[in-house]
Parts: C-alpha cells; structure tokens; sequence
C-alpha cells in the first residue's frame, strides 16, 4: 500500500529516455493517430486520440528535459503532473487503449505512440492509478501464478481430460524437448481444446515438446499494468523453467500479449539475451508445413475469415503464416476490409479484458469489428488469441450476431490427415 | 514575316501551301495533345479548330534580356510545323525579326494595337529595370511605359524567360537596375509564366496552340507555368533516378561514377527542386538534356535560381557563406546542449536511483 504521487512522477522520469524525447519533440500535432483507434472512431471521444493519452509523460519530459520546460518550472508556467491529472488520464490510458499499435502505423513521423501509452503506464501504476481489476489480475500472476488463478492442480486435472479424449499422453517437464509449450489461463480453462489439438498435431509431425509444471502461464500482467519490476518476475519464471530443461524453442501460444511479453520484451526486461528461440504457434505450424510435416486433407466450403490478432500480426508479424495455414483447408477464405498490420484490434487486449470498469467502452469499440464482419459476412471467424476469441464472441452475442468464433491450431487440428 | 495577303488565310490552307499534308498534320496534333495532357478525344478537335483558325496578332516586346529566347525559338534546324505555326501567326512586332526600323517599326506596333485591340497577343522576354527607367529604352520610351501601354489592349500577356517571368539574372543579386517581372507589374490580366533561361521552343508553341485551338489558357501552377509541362520535376522524370534511389552518385566530374552515367545530385544538380519539361521533350530537337550530357542541372526554370549558391554544391549543402556570428552562435548552441544533455543525464540517473522495486504490494495507495 505504498503508492504515491512522488513515485509515479519518478517512474515517469525514469522512462524519458532519447527515443521518448525524439517522438515528443517530432509530434507535429496532425491528429491523424486519432482516426487510427478504435476508442476514437467509435466513440467520437477526441480525448481518446492515442497522442493525447501521453500526456502525464510529456509533461514531464518538457518540464524535465526540456531548456523551454526547465526554465517554464521554475517561473511556474510549465503544467505540471499532479493527482487531478492522473486521475483524469486513468481510465484514458488503461480503458481506452488495447496498446495494439494501430496509431504508430499512421503515425507521419514514426512515433510509436503505443510504446508511450505503455510507458505512461509505468508512472500511472507506480502512482496507484491503475484500475482495480489490473491490480487484481497482477496480484493473482505473482502470488498464484496465473492473472485468472488458475493453478497447477487446475492444469493438471485438464490435462488428465485431454489425455482421456484424445488417448494421447502429454509430455510434461521432458528435459532436453525441442519444444516448450506455453499456455494461457484463457486457454486452460476456457479452450482445452487447444491442448489436445496441439498434442495431435506434434505427435502427427513427431515434434519432441513439453509443458513445464513450473512455468506453464504464457501471460504477462506486468506488461499489461505496466510494471517493469513485475513483468521482468514473470518472464524470469520461464526463462528459469526453459533453461532448467534445456528446450531449444519457446512456443508461444494463441495468445497475443503473451506473444509481444516474451518474444519482443522479455529479453529487454531481464537485461540478457535468451539461450532459446520463442516463437508464436503459428509460426512453429508454418514452418511444419513448409517441411512437408503437416498432412492435411477435406476443405471447409464454408465462407471464413481471419482476425488478426493485434499482437501477433502488426507488433509480432505473423500475418503470412495463419494465412498459409488457412489456406490447406479453407475453399472460401474471405478477408476483411482492413487486416493484416493494418487490421483493427478485438478491443478488449493490453490489459482491457480484465478491467470491469472498461465494458461499455469495450463494447462499443467493437461497432468497429461489426460493421468490418458486416461487410464480408462470413460464416465463421478463426483468430489466433484466446483473448480476441472471447472478447469477439461477447461482442457478438452483445449483437446479437451468430457467427462461430474457431481457433486456427484447433481447426488445423480437425483437419488432419489420418 | 508572311505579307499581308495571308492574313486572311487559315492554318490549314497555309499549311497546305507549304506542303506539309494532312496525315503529318494530324501526328503533330496527336503529339501536341500527348504533351499537354489532353484525351485523344481532344484530337480531332484541335486539328479542326486549328484549321480554321485565323491569324492572331501578336506583339513581342523585348526588354533586359540577351535575346537567348529568341534564339531558343528561332533557331536553325529542320522545318517543322511548330516553327510553321509560328510562323502563321502574325507576328507584328519583334526587334530582331522584324524588316522595320525607327518610326516605321513603332508605326506597326500601334496599328497593331489599335486594329487587334483587345484581341492580341503579348509576348514579352525580359525584366524590367524600375530603378532608373533610362537603363534600358526603346525609340526613347522606357521599358515600363512600353509594357503598360501595350498590356492595355492585351488578351493575354506570354512571360517567356525566366527574366520575364521572374526577373531573372538582371534580378540577381544584387540588382543594380531594380529588374522586376511582368507578374510584379500586371495584375489585371491573365499572365502565363514560360520560364526557362532559355524556355523550351515547343512549351512556347504548346501554349499558344491552346490560345489558337480553344481560345483558352493552359492550368497552370502556383507560380504562373502551364501545368502540363512544368508539372514534374526534373528528377522525377530524370533517367538517372534510379541511381539516386540506389544512392550511386558522381562524386567529381571525371571519376568512375560519372563515366557510367550515374546520379549528379552531389555535383548540385538542381533537377529534384526544379520543375520543367527538359528530360521529357529534351533539346536541339530532341537529341538531349543538360543531365545526358553530363552536366548537374543549374535549375533555370525557377524563380531566383542565380541566387541558390554555387551551381556545383549539392542542394543539401548551405548556400550562404558561415560567417563568424553563425560559427559562434552554432558552438553556443553545441554547448549549451552538452550541458543540457548532462543535466538530463544526471536527472535520470537520479531518477534511477531513486526507483524502488515496485511489487505487487505497491500498486495501491
């Protein structure tokens, strides 16, 4: 209980860096990043526009770094960051942004303007402005090992299901496996199926893989609250799990943010390179495909289509890949209007699922995906994130819209070669 | 000059005289229309209207110039129709082309006006001095009287030149006779800027087809040129572009780079900042452009170009020379930055330093 102002000013301090101070001093205030989110065009909201969402950071890189700023502070003309404003910019920075990066596409002088929202997020977390639902989420990662509590027992018994169904045994802490799986709670709990697809796909292409029992969670709540101490923990655990049993490659599962934490700032959180790769599942399925490993027969004649998750295509650029995979079973693949690095976000990822207070913003961010599937309509939506999976599927009934939701490694599963 | 008794003849019937036929007639009427832009569709049209127009009075006056335009326009190389097109307009009054001379020569310059008032053309090729009129006169009137008095009854007014159109080098710095342009002077009428020093001959003849074909002016851009021609610039439609995309340049006049034909960007060429038509239409009938035959573009279809620096510095170098208030300043400027970095670099180690481990327990008040 030891959050406070001073803290999360000396967070935000800590996070100018000269990337931070050339993206500020480049902004040229065109506005064009506010057409580019969702929390914007859907809302009509202008204090939504993702540059305005920065705002506590550039107060203190001007009052701090800047000549201008300096001199402005001491004449008490420089705005300066204090709890209104935190509070004011709270449910800006946390409910209305996913982080999914489709500002800093727009964006005509390159500011990854989804980096400083998450790095606005350092300060408002370190100041106690995070929502209550995130603090939760995190607690639960830390103490228990899972943002949805789930804990090794829960896992366990899952798989004993899966082994059941499917007759097939999964492998856990084989030391010195090609592969280890990582899995989301979303997934254990809601989509075991998503286990069991896996294990038939593996032992079909005979991949040597694994679960470990000591870091099988694939999410990074830390990322997401933004607390580098605490996302630094969490990725540790697998670094730790990984090196224990010497496995060549990381997989990271249908899971977008679990993706972007492992892959892309995992190495830069605990300050050293990896001794294993990480790759999304998609990638690992490509790459079986391309060696001739995956035997696929029967087409799905129905009309589908993919969401890309923001995660995994536009921040990871895994956009080929579900597409060549869709491609062995789909007659009738459908794209969006805007997909690919460009398509528009579930709205419910970068910590939003689980911060209660940001349903009706969620919600009505998703007239942006209704009127993309209004467009085509298709028979039925494969993603890659369980995450996008169950925002879409409450989007939809919330619509009264009944379009199927499918996972692509499930529906390759399906489809496999006897 | 044609005698009078062509006057009343159309282009067509003088073209035939001259014996060109009407299957190359119709091929320069396809190029021409090509060239401006113009839908195939507009090709009939414009050989018809072409055809059966009549001789328009046009009245070239010379100012501060050296006469390059002329040249440009007149110069010796086989006939072609465009040079027959100018010749098919009755040019009333020109220095170095007409026969007149003293009175004689200002006698057919204000029949003219007087019997085409309103209707006529006016072409004018140099600057005008507003510093002392007595710099440049003609029969004794001032160059700026003379503009004034013959813009009156204009239909539309021809800047042809860079001096014309934008004062050009008698507007260099630093100006000794205060040359202006006709657009400096002329607000009521509508002017079409042909820069160049000199201008394309078929830019020239390009536009006054449209004034014969449609009695309309070519669009044209925000500094007064025809659209169709000044609307790219050089590097654009340059054929060594893409050893510019490449980043292979020609770094002195005679070493390897510039032997095997690649980018004069670094030797100043002006081409990515100049609009005109020369590496499309090229020159001496179409043989070629300033950057085939090796040499940087100088830029001379834009305004001010003899005041942008040294014609051989690349466009990214400063034009001015450092002066020391600049050098100063400048190592100011560094220094004062130096300390502001280490002032930013110490406040974020404090920050650092001040960082205590944030754990779950610290995410609440």
């Amino acid at each position: 209980m030891s959050a406070s102002l001073e803290k999360g000013i000396n967070a935000l301090t800590q996070q100018v860096d000269s990337t931070v101070a050339a993206f500020f001093t480049s902004c040229v205030h065109c506005g064009m990043c506010a057409e580019a989110c969702l929390f914007y065009t859907e809302t009509g909201n202008p204090a939504a526009t993702p540059i305005h969402k920065t705002e506590p950071l550039r107060r203190i890189w001007k009052s701090e770094y800047t000549l201008q700023g300096r001199i402005g502070k001491a004449l008490g003309l420089t705005a300066k960051v204090d709890e209104a404003l935190l509070s004011e910019w709270e449910t800006l920075v946390y409910d209305n942004c996913t982080l999914c990066g489709r500002c800093s596409m727009v964006c005509p002088m390159g500011l990854d303007i989804a980096l400083l929202i998450r790095k606005t997020r350092e300060g408002m977390a370190a100041a106690g402005h995070a929502p209550e639902g995130l603090i939760g989420a995190t607690t639960r990662a830390i103490t228990i090992g899972s943002p949805m509590g789930v804990k090794l027992p829960a896992l366990m018994a899952q798989i004993k299901h899966v082994e059941k169904d499917s007759g097939l045994k999964i492998p856990l802490d084989v030391e010195g496996a090609e592969y280890m799986l990582l899995l989301s709670s979303m997934e254990i709990m809601n989509f075991p199926e998503f286990i069991s697809a896996i294990a038939k796909i593996f032992s079909k292409a005979n991949v040597s893989w694994t679960i470990s029992t000591q870091a099988f969670e694939a999410t990074n709540s830390g990322i997401q609250i933004g607390v580098t101490d605490i996302a630094a923990e969490l990725v540790q655990r697998i670094v730790d799990a990984a090196e224990k049993l010497k496995v060549k490659t990381v997989i990271s599962p249908e899971c977008g943010h679990a993706y972007m934490a492992i892959r892309w700032d995992g190495p830069n959180l605990i300050g050293k390179p990896f001794t294993f790769k990480v790759r999304h599942i998609l990638e690992v399925l490509d790459e079986l495909r391309k060696d001739g490993r995956l035997k696929i027969t029967g087409k799905e004649k129905q009309r589908l289509t993919y969401h890309d998750p923001c995660q995994v295509s536009r921040r990871g650029g895994v956009i080929d890949q579900p597409r060549n995979l869709i491609d062995l079973f789909a007659e009738n693949f459908v794209e969006m209007p805007d997909h690919g690095k460009m398509g528009w976000c579930c709205g419910a990822g970068g910590g939003v699922s689980s911060n209660e207070r940001a349903d009706e913003v969620r919600l009505k961010a998703f007239q942006r995906k209704k009127d993309q599937l209004d467009e085509i309509k298709p028979d039925a939506i494969i993603s890659a994130c369980s995450n996008c999976r169950i925002n879409l599927e409450d989007g939809l009934e919330e619509n009264n819209m009944e379009i199927p939701l499918l996972s692509l490694t499930e529906t390759l599963a399906e489809h496999l070669a006897d | 000059m044609i005698n009078d008794s062509n006057r009343d003849k159309t282009l067509g019937e003088t073209l035939r005289e001259q014996g060109i036929s009407r299957r190359s007639f119709l091929k320069f009427c396809a190029t021409t229309a090509s060239m401006m832009a113009l839908s195939p569709a507009m090709i009939p049209k414009i050989a018809h209207a072409l055809e059966n127009a009549r001789r328009p009075s046009v009245i070239w006056l010379s100012f501060q110039e050296c006469t390059g335009c002329t040249e440009s326009l007149t110069r010796a190389h086989t006939t072609t129709i465009e040079s027959l097109i100018f010749d098919f307009i009755s040019l009333d009054y020109h220095h170095t082309l007409q026969a007149a001379s003293g009175h004689a020569a200002e006698q057919a310059r204000e029949t003219a006006m007087e019997e085409n008032y309103g209707k006529y053309l006016l072409i004018v090729d140099g600057s005008i001095p507003m510093d002392n009129p007595g710099y440049s006169t003609i029969a004794g009137i001032s160059n700026y009287d003379m503009l004034m008095d013959t813009a009156k009854g204009a239909a539309a007014i021809v800047a042809v030149g860079t001096c014309a159109a934008y004062g050009g080098i008698p507007h260099a710095k630093p100006n000794p006779t205060g040359a202006v342009s006709v657009g400096d002077l002329i607000k009521d009428k509508p002017i079409i800027n042909v820069p160049g020093c000199p201008p394309i001959p078929v830019v020239i003849t390009g536009t006054l087809m449209q004034f014969l074909t449609f009695g309309s002016l070519p669009e044209l851009d925000h500094i007064g040129r025809p659209k169709a021609f000044y609307g790219k610039s050089i590097h654009d439609r340059c054929y060594r572009r893409p050893f510019y995309d490449k980043g292979l340049f020609a770094e002195t006049f005679d070493d390897e780079g510039a032997k095997k034909g690649w980018c004069l960007y670094k030797l100043g060429c002006k081409g990515p900042t100049t609009y005109n038509a020369c590496a499309t239409t090229k020159w001496n009938d179409g043989t070629s452009f300033p950057i085939e035959a090796g040499h940087p573009c100088l830029g001379c279809s834009e305004p001010d170009f003899w005041d942008g620096g040294s014609f051989y510095k690349a466009l990214s170098m400063p034009t001015e020379n450092i002066t020391r208030t600049v050098i100063y300043t400048a190592a100011g400027a560094a220094a004062a930055g130096v300390a502001l970095g280490a002032m930013n670099r110490h406040k974020k180690n404090q920050a650092v330093a001040t960082h205590n481990r944030t754990s779950i327990d610290d995410l609440k008040k």
